[in-house]
């Protein structure tokens, strides 16, 4: 495939995604969110975070404060487009949930939140693998993938996620190369 | 150990080096230990081993951010930001401070501190074979290496010797063995990937990887505590670097002077004697212009630097640059590929793990064109580099679901999965290159570099091969999942630049002779990356130290004998 048609081919998927957006809202889509926006949705955060990593015989999301982590990544290390299409995400789930249950999702119980979460995880997925990679690029990251990603990062990486959750190994000393696998054995937490 | 005399007398030495990274540290080491006082310039910043490794002991919890950089940190080092991380960025530039051009063509990554960028290497060391110094002239690509096997291998020796390597004998003509410290040891999935290679393919093997990570206790260092976070610098003194090894060793003799802060703007030259007489800096503490004088010069800027100070030392008998008669300084810049490669998961040993982080993978050595007629569409060759891991929580991420299924998944061992890639040879073009540019200028009035690089056919053909060997040594071993990939980074992103300065027999089309001397300025010796004829596939560090070592023997013995 040489670059021309390469490029034909990029604009025509992109145009799947970007299609829905006027020249207004494309130039809005690139300009920053403040942090302090996302700390206004902290609750919805942690209470989303806690549904995807719950609290079990280990600490849950919410014992590792991950949305404190998740608000701090979204507001300094995360590119502007993703951003909006996190905030978008954030209230699309909001309004699914008061008009679907009538509530906001943190007052919801736990087949609710189930639910929800369902319906959003299938909206993430484009049936083609190339298109979930060219809109990814387009107009960022779907929602319920990043939240899920800041999640997992925010939890593994926690205290408590490292040590309780999964196995922390400070100094390890010797490298034992084969060894069985344990009873409840955990997986590292770094590697 | 700071100095500021600028009277001649004060600002005289038996020797200069310029560069206090892996091959500068090695060049003070050498020259102190026989007995010359000598000055070793370092542009950056002091960072005294243990003490400066502010990072070493942080845990994960304790980067508010995690390993991720702020997009202001981004934006302000786009280069570099790919290369390092929270845990390590105190010892890699800013590009906003220290910019370069040709920034899309190749990544120019940079430490710019006492140690360079030997706090942060990858710690392999292999040594070269004939197979590599013969290349050049066999094929009739550039110029004949002025060396061979036998003259670099004693070398290898002393260097492996002093800074502690760990590796396996395997007997190889085009690996040669070296003097090792025990293995580290292979996985189960590495095991096996070894076991499914001996049995199917004559001409392969899997080796573990061979480092300067130390397995055993080794000049007081050591031993390496398994935490694979050696580029934060080492508490442990774990794995070799100018900080904990060559620069110690060469305070203990009394002789070096540690100068930080200074950059070197040009090498002086005498026309009557036709030698250096020393090199001028600039103290970027006190902003003066300074000069310092010595018998001897290395240069150990590394490659592109090193290139820029001859380029920017112009006089009356070299006006395009100190030792420039050949215009050959500044071209034939190679950078190893390791774009391509492929990765596999395998649903064997299930009930097995490890314990540690190791930190190394390892080495299928190369396997084609060991001998002519093997009827490739591409010359020289490559090695293979990888590691077999279970996937974890990093991997698994987007394992589909949530809640306690989806907890339950990331926080136990996954599948074993394997990455390779292959580390292949670069020829040297020479309009590959790096000049000084005439117009932009750094903060110290110092014109910026420019550098302009692509991979060409030979390489692509090469990374096509890389592919589909890798892809098939996964496959004959029940790997599923097999994914290639080509990554089409960049030159310089392996970070093995070489071949601005280099060596050969005939100064019409060489800079350096075969003890690393100028040709034309006998007093002064280049032995970092610069100097090197061709890339061959392996990672070059451990040569650097080798012909460092040797190039320091040989001026003592012409200092020593009236020659310089």
């Amino acid at each position: 495939m040489n670059r021309r048609t390469s490029i034909k081919r990029l604009l025509l998927f992109g145009a799947v995604g970007v299609s829905s957006f006027s020249v207004y809202e494309w130039f809005n889509f690139n300009k920053s969110i403040n942090i302090n926006t996302f700390y206004t949705y902290k609750y919805l955060i942690a209470e989303l975070a806690e549904t995807i990593i719950p609290r079990t015989s280990t600490p849950g999301a919410k014992d590792a404060k991950v949305e404190e982590y998740i608000i701090k990544i979204l507001g300094y290390c995360t590119e502007p487009r993703t951003q909006h299409k996190f905030l978008t995400g954030l209230t699309d789930l909001e309004n699914y949930s008061s008009n679907k249950y009538g509530h906001s999702f943190v007052k919801c119980g736990k087949g609710e939140k189930a639910s929800i979460l369902n319906h959003f995880e299938e909206k993430s997925k484009y049936p083609v693998n190339v298109l979930n990679k060219i809109n990814n690029k387009f107009i960022g990251k779907p929602f319920f993938v990043k939240l899920k990603e800041l999640t997992v990062e925010g939890y593994c990486m926690s205290e408590p996620g490292a040590t309780q959750g999964l196995a922390y190994d400070f100094i390890p000393s010797t490298y034992q190369s084969c060894i069985p696998l344990q009873p409840n054995q955990r997986s590292w937490a770094t590697k | 150990m700071y100095i500021g005399g600028t009277s001649k007398e004060n600002a005289t030495y038996d020797a200069i080096v310029v560069g206090s990274g892996i091959s500068g540290g090695w060049a003070a080491m050498e020259l102190c230990k026989k007995g010359m006082k000598t000055l070793l310039l370092e542009r950056g910043r002091n960072v005294e081993h243990v003490k400066d490794y502010t990072t070493a002991f942080k845990k994960p919890w304790e980067f508010p951010l995690g390993m991720n950089h702020t997009l202001d940190e981004i934006k302000a080092s786009p280069v570099q930001s790919q290369f390092d991380d929270p845990g390590n960025m105190q010892f890699f530039v800013n590009d906003t401070d220290h910019p370069y051009l040709g920034t899309k063509s190749f990544n120019w990554i940079r430490g710019y501190q006492v140690g360079g960028r030997s706090l942060v290497w990858g710690r392999q060391c292999y040594r070269w074979s004939d197979l590599d110094f013969e290349a050049n002239l066999k094929e009739g690509v550039a110029v004949d290496w002025p060396i061979r096997y036998k003259d670099i291998a004693p070398w290898y020796d002393y260097a492996e010797q002093f800074i502690g390597v760990s590796g396996k004998k395997e007997g190889l003509a085009q690996l040669p063995d070296g003097q090792f410290l025990p293995p580290m040891e292979l996985n189960c999935i590495e095991n096996h990937l070894a076991d499914s290679l001996k049995k199917k393919y004559s001409d392969r093997l899997l080796t573990i990887a061979r480092v300067a990570n130390l397995t055993t206790r080794w000049d007081n260092r050591g031993p390496c505590q398994n935490r694979n976070l050696c580029s934060r610098g080492c508490p442990f003194g774990g794995y070799f670097s100018s900080n904990s090894s060559t620069i110690p060793a060469a305070f203990q003799t009394g002789n070096l002077t540690l100068r930080p802060f200074s950059i070197a703007t040009e090498i002086l030259y005498d026309e009557k004697s036709q030698k250096a007489t020393g090199v001028r800096i600039i103290d970027t503490v006190s902003k003066e212009s300074l000069e310092y004088y010595a018998k001897i010069i290395f240069v150990n800027a590394s490659t592109i630097a090193t290139a820029g100070l001859l380029l920017n030392s112009k006089s009356n008998r070299f006006p395009d640059g100190f030792g420039n008669d050949s215009g050959q300084l500044g071209h034939n810049l190679m950078d190893h590929h390791s774009s391509a490669g492929a990765s596999g998961v395998h649903d064997g040993f299930e009930d097995m793990y490890y314990k540690g982080r190791r930190p190394c993978g390892f080495l299928i050595p190369r396997f084609r064109n060991l001998k002519p007629g093997a009827g490739l569409d591409f010359s020289r060759g490559y090695n293979i580099q990888g590691h077999g891991e279970r996937a974890e929580w990093s991997d698994r991420m987007n394992t589909p679901g949530f809640g306690e299924d989806f907890k339950g998944q990331i926080s136990t061992p996954g599948p074993w999965t394997t990455w390779m890639a292959g580390w292949g040879e670069c020829l040297p073009y020479y309009e590959n290159k790096v000049s000084a540019d005439p117009n932009e200028k750094d903060e110290w009035g110092q014109p910026l570099m420019r550098i302009e690089f692509s991979f060409k056919d030979n390489e692509n053909k090469m990374m096509k091969d890389i592919k589909e060997s890798s892809a098939e040594i996964l496959s004959s071993a029940g790997f599923k999942n097999i994914d290639t990939f080509n990554y089409n980074h960049p030159g310089g992103s392996t970070v093995h630049e070489m071949g601005t300065a280099r060596m050969g027999r005939d100064p019409k089309i060489s800079v350096l002779n075969g003890n690393n001397q100028i040709h034309a300025a006998k007093n002064v010796f280049i032995t970092d990356g610069s100097c090197m004829t061709s890339s061959a596939c392996q990672n070059p560090s451990l040569t650097y130290m080798a012909l460092t070592a040797r190039a320091c023997d040989f001026a003592a013995k012409e200092l020593k004998n009236g020659n310089i």
